[in-house]
């Protein structure tokens, strides 16, 4: 059964594609398409979730039929099969989003005839990268998403959004390139691209290679992630998009970095120390993360800050490095994907009824969108770790973690964390002031003493120099679709409080499966790595 | 008790529909429930003053060891009397304070509700972590409720402001409670506290952060600022969760772990210290009002330290006190608040220099406010005179038990106890006394606004009789009060009552008494005497500073990181990429030590010229000259492609560079040919010095990469595969059709995308799904033609139907001075031999260089040519598909044999294999996989030709539409088709 359902997670999407490049003048039958395969790679991707958690061994596909390490190898476990299963719901409810724009546009030609197929090429990239037993499959599923999401920043074409999408464009270029330098560096010394072969090959060179090698692969992910000091390209970039797409990308296109990483980590370079580095990048990726976001008025460029400040905590729990630490992290991430997720729709219905992603505009929202008003404080109070939402549910976990496995710089980053949680919430309230609770009327420059300090910092010349100027859109109507959207996957946040004991059992034992390297390389190889005798110089292109 | 919260929870849900059937009833009607929770914690009042406890749990989330479970004890008997109680009034009040046509009621008394259920679950709550959620809930509940006036600027700051203070405490709490839990090995607080960790820094540190908390929810110095704020709030707000609930919530958990850690060094002389300096504060501060609000705000910060002076102490009379006072500063500070809400409503004004008589006019609410006052001040017989008598006692007695720090409480408390009376005082006397000068003030002012309203006087005539009654029965209470006090180790058998004798704490309560009433007598004076005392540390102003210094610093440092866009952040990743990747070769022991420096001396060559184009490249000044800098570096590979050995790499890259340099050219037809330079010498400098040590760090790297190398490769092995089971001989074609067709297949992908976004930017307007041609805009032209015969001789000379003609149809489009015939008719005469080849090349690929890749890229130069020679008009003559169909055939091809395999029940993209001899053709072989390949070439045709359409056909027609061109008019028919 897993042996269909596995590389289905790819294919699917990509015939949906097919189809919906076929059917471009057919904008309806494309929807049905598009909807059609998410929501069957979300019913496959559970499916096998069920499947691996029950069994509790990875899912190996041999492609092809071919043995690894010739062929490409499929590795689904309890990790994989999470991220796989979220990121289906993710972009299944961005598209019913997306597709109520559409509706609510009145304007059958955007999203256009591309918008499908592209965007079910970033799925099929995306949950390629997430099963992807080869080093190098996984590139190619980065390079799906990435050009993908390349398409789709600059989907409309106006003058803010190909700017924007230069500096993404170059950015993820290049981290590509290291990545694949990397890959090439790995191959070099291992003679493999097969993952669970590197993990015994990698450990059997010498300590200072591994760290050489090990650096070199992870700068290419932190960089897909937005490590600091790597993530200044991503407020510049993200927030131009259209909101489902920014949506989408805020939720997904960062934590594959942030698997990438633990893979990195747990699999590949299970010998390399790299807590300490981690932990500071971690401290400092959360704390310039949401000072940038308090410097922020625009509300998508603010939630882009916290998007990068919150990938410090999952670093932190990658960094600590125990079981209880990773089930934290992988409960965090998932929380974190369906919350920046649906905080970044739950904008575009401000953009709508406010008319504008800024809280100098923004006003009296309460009473025009009650509705909208309760999702955004959910949402808020869930990301700055408001209990009982899961916001501070994973940090608890990270933190009980962190405190199980003392060390200095383990509390120092726990303040960190604090401090970042505190300032999330500072952040986020001063919108709900100004958008939400202030009369429309008061709109006119800045109010409080808060907003005073905030208009004596330089906010302005930040988003003009970097071209926020968010064109105000005229567009003011919402469809059904798009608020049941955003309120599905805000009810998801919600289930993850509700059904917090399960799922917290569960990233524990998918975080059993990653740890250590063991469980992944025995269930690709089962008898032990057949390994090739013959030592060569010549490469294989 | 679960059961009550979610009774709670479900009500507030749905509290606001209720309230537009009800309106101002609904209060009446969610009283109902914190009273019904007010009788069932009274009913298990027998069991928890047996010395039994009331549990429940259910577990929740394990792993982190958290459960819902609750307790109830005397302590939380206590408090939750006292949340669902003085709740259940507080509503009551709110249904006659409130006017109907009040907007927002709904929500305020939805949140209102959730805040009495949020208090019950935080004072009942075992698990630590638990009762943590119950009080950040508080948190943002009191939040919501403060800014409830949401047009008021100062109602949203002081919202913000109390939720920053609160929670900033509030997730300092949360570090202690993790460590502390962590260290215990459980979430239970009874647990915690009945078998603390044995005592170390950590458990010491843990302890000071949860009264971080505790301090900064219950408003003490140095964050007591936050609650006169607060007082923006609607007055039953002010009553309810600023005097007698939230902010007791920081009292309540000191009293939580008095018993367990009042031992632990700090303990009680942080809270005595900052108890008595909060008191004193609040007090003297409390004597400046004219706004009786504040007055009496400025009184609960004051009372606030008195308790945490008491409850903190850590002696067994010391605790019984504290739950004494605890329960008398509820009940007295509610009614008080709800009078002023009451004074407020009848006179327009809290300002006490303008309310005049009120007494006389009010009398029932006079004495209810006075007996209220009585009782804050210590007055006998009321419950504020026996708990103050018995705090008294306590600390009288530790001191003379040789504790200095029951005599630094006893002297603290003392003076603020004076304060107080003479601060309540000056409430009786603002509120109710006829003042002469405000008689003229008031006179004018319109008076009783409102009619003076019975019911509203229900909940302060309730509050002021339990306040009497708890004189009288002091000695119930106190023993039911003991259950708690008992817990808290150390000797002690003091009681409460309303006589003790003559005792020292009797004479110290009189002269309380009179110096405070003294004090009061010289207001005036006393006034004078603060005004002249400085304010050394305003914390409310330091609190703005640090606000805005964070503020500026985010500012800062948000402008530091971000100022320099691109080039920064390229400058960045690839200095980060230098600096690990240099660390960690530095630190290198083990460099490789043979070289092989090449295989033939021409890869030098090759390389050293390849590096040349490269740094040309980097330095051109004209784009055109770039390109094909970039280009000669491709060229370059395909040299050392082939000397490995790879013709078929070699091959490939070939064409690909080429269709690369054809498309560079297209787009720049619309660039400025020379690439401007803005850089400054120094700023290249820095680039260029970025650049080689990338080069030179990724060269060292790959040096001792390769040299570390210890397992062959799959080489040889994959040779032997290819052959025996993917049937073909060459190595690469199998590696992509069939042993890595999984990477391919997804690489197909990615050429879709990219071919197709390229080709939306430029069709903004709508991607036409067909490809223009001839016929289409013939129609057009012709009518424009007739116009046009009579001036445009070139035009006329064409005949409509010279389809024979022709070498070219797409020809006739251009105008005559871009027409070629010579290449026009080359390009005809090659045209189907390059298709054959490529055709050739994607069968032939599986043993010869070749595939599917190589053949559809020969194809689409094909097609190139064709555009090149005959315009844009010719694509669509060539080719009179859509590349979308191209491109999802292709790629359904591809994704089909992968279903295939599956269908057959082998491992996905498992390829099949025929053999069979055939008339004429011969020996033919034939291998799923060579479908595969069929979709490999007509993804890349299809790539070749939406890019084509897209630079070559759609900027042409953009240029031409720029230029005037009659051609404009196509857009429509483009435009048309795209329906």
């Amino acid at each position: 059964m897993s042996d269909i359902l596995v590389p289905l997670l790819v294919i699917i999407p990509l015939v949906g594609a097919a189809i919906t490049l076929i059917l471009g003048r057919h904008p309806r039958l494309q929807i049905l398409i598009s909807v059609l395969a998410l929501t069957a790679v979300t019913a496959a991707a559970a499916v096998l979730l069920a499947i691996v958690d029950s069994t509790g061994k990875p899912a190996v596909v041999k492609v092809g039929g071919w043995e690894p390490p010739f062929g490409i190898v499929l590795v689904v476990d309890r990790l994989s099969a999470i991220m796989v299963v979220v990121s289906a719901l993710v972009l299944l409810g961005v598209l019913v989003f997306a597709v109520g724009q559409g509706y609510a546009d009145r304007d059958r030609d955007t999203p256009v005839s591309i918008f499908h197929p592209t965007y079910l090429i970033l799925s099929a990239g995306l949950f390629d990268a997430f099963i992807a037993g080869d080093l190098f499959n996984m590139y190619v599923g980065f390079e799906m998403l990435l050009a993908a999401s390349y398409v789709l920043l600059t989907l409309g074409g106006t003058g803010s959004r190909i700017r924007a999408g230069v500096t993404y464009v170059v950015v993820s270029l290049v981290s590509s390139l290291l990545f694949l330098g990397a890959i090439a560096l790995i191959y070099g010394a291992t003679g493999t691209v097969t993952m669970a072969l590197l993990s015994d090959r990698i450990r059997e060179l010498p300590l200072d290679v591994q760290m050489i090698l090990c650096a070199a692969l992870l700068i290419g992910f932190a960089v897909k992630a937005a490590v600091f000091p790597l993530s200044f390209w991503l407020p510049d970039s993200y927030p131009t998009a259209p909101a489902p797409v920014t949506a989408v990308f805020a939720g997904l296109l960062t934590k594959v970095g942030v698997y990438a990483i633990i893979r990195t980590d747990k699999l590949l370079f299970f010998d390399v120390p790299l807590q300490v580095p981690l932990l500071i990048v971690g401290g400092l990726t959360m704390l310039i993360g949401i000072l940038g976001a308090l410097a922020q008025a625009d509300v998508k460029r603010l939630l882009s800050f916290t998007l990068v400040s919150h990938i410090g905590y999952m670093i932190f729990g990658v960094a600590i490095g125990t079981e209880l630490a990773s089930g934290a992290t992988i409960y965090y991430i998932v929380h974190h994907i369906l919350v920046q997720t649906a905080l970044f729709l739950v904008v575009g219905l401000i953009e709508r009824k406010g008319g504008s992603t800024s809280i100098t505009q923004l006003g009296g929202l309460l009473k025009a969108a009650p509705f909208v008003a309760v999702l955004f404080f959910i949402g808020a109070l869930n990301l700055g770790g408001i209990p009982p939402f899961s916001g501070f549910l994973g940090k608890v976990g990270l933190f009980e973690a962190g405190a199980a496995s003392p060390n200095p710089l383990v509390y120092v980053m726990i303040g960190a964390g604090i401090v970042t949680s505190l300032l999330t919430l500072y952040a986020l309230m001063r919108v709900w002031n100004m958008a939400f609770w202030r009369p429309k009327k008061d709109v006119e420059g800045y109010e409080s003493p808060l907003i005073e300090s905030l208009q004596e910092g330089p906010t302005g010349s930040v988003g003009t120099m970097t071209g926020t100027a968010t064109a105000t859109d005229t567009e003011t109507r919402t469809s059904p679709l798009m608020i049941g959207a955003a309120t599905g996957l805000m009810a998801l946040t919600l289930g993850l409080t509700i059904f917090a004991g399960p799922l917290f059992d569960l990233a524990q034992r998918a975080a059993g499966n990653v740890s250590t390297p063991e469980p992944y390389i025995d269930s690709v190889f089962p008898e032990g790595a057949l390994v090739p005798v013959s030592v060569d110089e010549g490469g294989v292109g | 008790m679960i059961l009550v919260l979610l009774l709670f929870a479900g009500l507030s849900a749905i509290t606001p529909w209720l309230t537009r059937i009800l309106s101002t009833r609904v209060f009446y009607l969610v009283a109902l429930l914190p009273a019904g929770a007010f009788v069932y914690t009274l009913t298990q009042s027998g069991r928890v003053l047996a010395g039994d406890e009331v549990t429940q749990s259910v577990p929740w989330i394990p792993q982190l060891g958290i459960a819902l479970s609750f307790r109830v004890d005397t302590l939380g008997w206590l408090l939750a009397l006292v949340v669902t109680g003085i709740g259940a009034l507080v509503l009551i009040y709110c249904a006659r304070y409130f006017s109907p046509d009040e907007p927002s009621l709904g929500r305020f008394a939805a949140l209102l509700l959730a805040f009495a259920g949020t208090m019950y679950g935080l004072v009942t709550a075992d698990d630590i972590y638990v009762m943590f959620m119950f009080w950040e809930i508080t948190s943002v509940l009191s939040y919501l409720l403060i800014g409830h006036y949401t047009e008021r600027k100062e109602s949203r700051g002081a919202a913000l402001q109390a939720l920053l203070v609160t929670t900033f405490g509030g997730l300092a709490m949360l570090v202690g409670v993790i460590l502390l839990s962590t260290a215990a090995g459980t979430t239970s607080i009874a647990a915690i506290v009945a078998d603390p960790p044995a005592a170390s820094a950590l458990v010491t540190t843990s302890i000071m952060l949860i009264l971080a908390g505790a301090l900064s929810k219950s408003a003490l110095v140095p964050f007591h600022f936050w609650l006169p704020a607060a007082m923006a709030a609607p007055t039953p707000v002010s009553a309810y969760l600023h005097a007698a609930a939230m902010v007791k919530a920081g009292i309540y958990l000191i009293a939580r772990f008095a018993p367990g850690y009042a031992d632990t060094p700090g303990f009680t002389e942080v809270l005595v210290v900052v108890g008595v300096w909060t008191m004193l504060l609040g007090a003297w501060r409390s004597l400046r009002q004219y706004d009786l609000k504040l007055l009496l705000a400025y009184g609960t910060v004051s009372q606030l330290g008195f308790l945490t002076v008491v409850v903190g102490f850590g002696s067994r009379d010391a605790a019984l006190a504290g739950a004494a006072l605890l329960l008398a500063h509820a009940l007295f500070k509610c009614t008080l608040f709800l009078v002023v809400g009451i004074v407020d409503h009848d006179e327009g004004t809290r300002d006490l220099r303008e309310i005049s008589g009120l007494g006389r006019r009010r009398p029932v609410l006079a004495a209810v406010g006075i007996i209220a006052a009585a009782s804050m001040a210590g007055i006998p017989p009321l419950l504020g005179f026996v708990s103050k008598e018995a705090v008294l006692s306590a600390f009288l007695e530790a001191g003379e038990h040789g504790e200095p720090w029951g005599w630094v409480a006893l002297v603290g408390v003392t003076l603020g106890s004076i304060l107080t009376v003479a601060y309540s005082a000056r409430f009786v006397w603002g509120a109710f006394a006829r003042k002469s000068g405000a008689d003229a003030r008031a006179a004018a002012a319109p008076h009783a606004s409102h009619s003076p309203d019975p019911l509203i006087l229900i909940a302060p005539v309730v509050l002021t009789v339990a306040t009497l009654a708890g004189g009288f029965l002091s000695a119930p209470i106190g023993h039911a009060l003991e259950g708690y006090a008992d817990t808290v180790p150390g000797e002690g058998d003091y009681h409460l009552a309303l006589w003790h004798g003559f005792e020292p704490a009797l004479g110290i309560s009189a002269l309380v008494i009179a110096l405070g009433l003294g004090l009061f007598a010289v207001r005036a004076r006393f006034s004078r005497l603060q005004k002249k005392v400085p304010v050394v540390v305003d914390a409310s102003r330091s609190y703005w500073a640090i606000v805005r210094a964070v503020d500026a610093a985010a500012a800062r440092v948000t402008l530091f990181a971000q100022k320099g866009g691109l080039p920064q952040y390229l400058s960045t990743i690839l200095l980060v990429f230098v600096l690990c990747l240099g660390a960690t070769t530095a630190l290198n022991r083990t460099w490789p030590t043979e070289f092989v420096l090449f295989d033939y001396p021409a890869q030098v060559f090759v390389a050293a010229a390849m590096g040349a184009a490269a740094i040309m490249a980097a330095r051109a000044t004209h784009r055109l000259a770039a390109v094909l800098l970039v280009g000669a570096t491709g060229f370059g590979l395909v040299v050392l492609f082939s000397f490995h050995g790879a013709p078929d790499l070699a091959l490939t890259q070939a064409l690909v560079e080429t269709v690369t340099i054809v498309v560079f050219v297209l787009v720049l037809r619309r660039l400025p040919p020379r690439i401007a330079q803005h850089n400054k010498p120094m700023k290249r400098g820095r680039r260029i010095a970025i650049g080689a040590l990338v080069g030179v760090t990724m060269g060292l790297a790959g040096l001792i990469a390769l040299g570390a190398r210890q397992a062959g490769t799959l080489t040889d092995e994959l040779a032997r595969l290819s052959v025996e089971e993917g049937h073909g001989k060459n190595i690469v074609n199998v590696m992509l059709v069939d042993i890595r067709a999984w990477d391919t297949m997804n690489e197909l992908s990615v050429l879709i995308v990219v071919a197709t976004g390229v080709a939306s930017l430029l069709f903004v307007t709508g991607r036409n799904v067909s490809m223009p041609r001839l016929r289409e805009s013939r129609k057009r032209r012709q009518t424009t033609q007739r116009v046009k015969l009579v001036n445009d001789p070139h035009t006329s000379s064409e005949a409509p139907d010279d389809r024979q003609h022709s070498w070219l149809l797409g020809g006739r489009t251009l105008a005559p001075e871009n027409r070629s015939l010579i290449l026009e008719v080359l390009v005809r005469l090659i045209f189907h031999p390059a298709i054959v080849v490529s055709v050739y090349l994607l069968f032939a690929g599986h043993n010869a260089p070749g595939g599917g890749f190589a053949g559809g890229l020969v194809a689409g130069l094909a097609l190139i040519a064709r555009y090149l020679a005959g315009g844009r008009y010719e694509i669509g003559e060539t080719l009179p598909i859509g590349p979308g169909a191209l491109l999802g055939t292709g790629m359904l091809l591809a994704t089909g044999t992968a279903v295939g395999s599956l269908f057959l029940g082998a491992d996905v993209l498992t390829s099949a294999y025929f053999e069979t001899d055939l008339p004429l053709l011969g020996h033919v072989s034939f291998g799923t996989s060579t479908i595969f390949d069929i979709g490999v070439y007509l993804v890349v045709i299809g790539v070749v030709l939406d890019v084509l359409r897209a630079l070559g056909g759609e900027v042409d027609r953009q240029q031409a539409e720029a230029d005037g061109d009659e051609l404009s008019d196509d857009h429509t028919v483009m435009a048309e088709e795209a329906r």
